[in-house]
């Protein structure tokens, strides 16, 4: 056994470690190994300019309003003249956008396009 | 009648109509997972808005204390035995299916080297 493992290592070929250029380099352990993080969502972001482009384009397209008002801070029934129920409706067309989940209190809550958009932004699973 | 416009009487009008908004809310949802398709959602949409429309213009507060149980009471009879839910939210079919591990453990890789094990 000792004569096989020291003839081994006679022969081993010994490793290089390359780095490619252009990769995020990644964090290594002891003994030289490579560490992988386990997470399968919620590692993408989205951009807060995407998020105000969606928001408004789904704003836009409900039939009730005018799409020449709708700028980002935009009170939905003060400025738009929409109804409480209009409201709710409008934040459940954003949740099915974004493929969010918004519980009943936060989304009664949501008012203006502000609001929506810093929730939105906020919310680590925003797809 | 001399309560129109005192606290109490706003308090109760304003809890009532997040109880409504509430409800349309739920209810708009379960007429989307009954609805597969998107013209009959539409249709069905329109219909439950119209429904809740009629009722607008009531100033009771008892009357729409008992409109809205009734409501309710018709939303819970008609809710959905599987609704959708949202995958990664609770009750999702991927809700805490991957959890991130705890941060103390790592893999280690190292085939081939483990020079310190012979056999």
């Amino acid at each position: 056994m000792a004569l096989r493992a020291a003839i081994l290592r006679h022969v081993r070929v010994p490793v290089k470690t390359l780095t490619l250029t252009g990769r995020k380099s990644q964090p290594w352990g002891p003994n030289g190994a490579s560490l992988r993080f386990l997470s399968s969502h919620g590692d993408d972001h989205l951009s807060k300019d995407e998020v105000i482009e969606r928001v408004l384009s789904v704003i836009k397209s409900f039939p009730k309003v005018d799409p020449s008002q709708v700028t980002p801070d935009v009170h939905f029934q003060k400025d738009l003249g929409l109804d409480s129920l209009d409201n709710v409706e409008i934040v459940m067309a954003l949740e099915e956008e974004f493929k969010l989940e918004i519980p009943d209190k936060e989304a009664d809550k949501i008012d203006s396009s502000n609001l929506a958009i810093e929730y939105i932004y906020n919310h680590p699973m925003a797809g | 009648m001399s309560l129109t416009s005192t606290a109490g009487y706003v308090a109760r009008r304003a809890a009532q109509r997040e109880r409504v908004r509430i409800l349309y809310r739920r209810a708009l949802k379960d007429t989307l997972n009954w609805a597969v398709h998107r013209h009959l959602f539409y249709q069905d949409a329109s219909e439950l808005r119209e429904r809740f429309e009629v009722h607008k213009h009531v100033e009771d507060p008892d009357t729409i204390d008992r409109m809205i149980e009734d409501g309710e009471a018709q939303y819970n009879k008609w809710r959905h035995p599987d609704p959708y839910i949202v995958p990664w939210a609770p009750g999702g079919s991927k809700f805490t299916r991957n959890p991130t591990p705890p941060s103390g453990i790592e893999i280690v890789y190292n085939f081939g080297r483990e020079d310190h094990l012979e056999d």
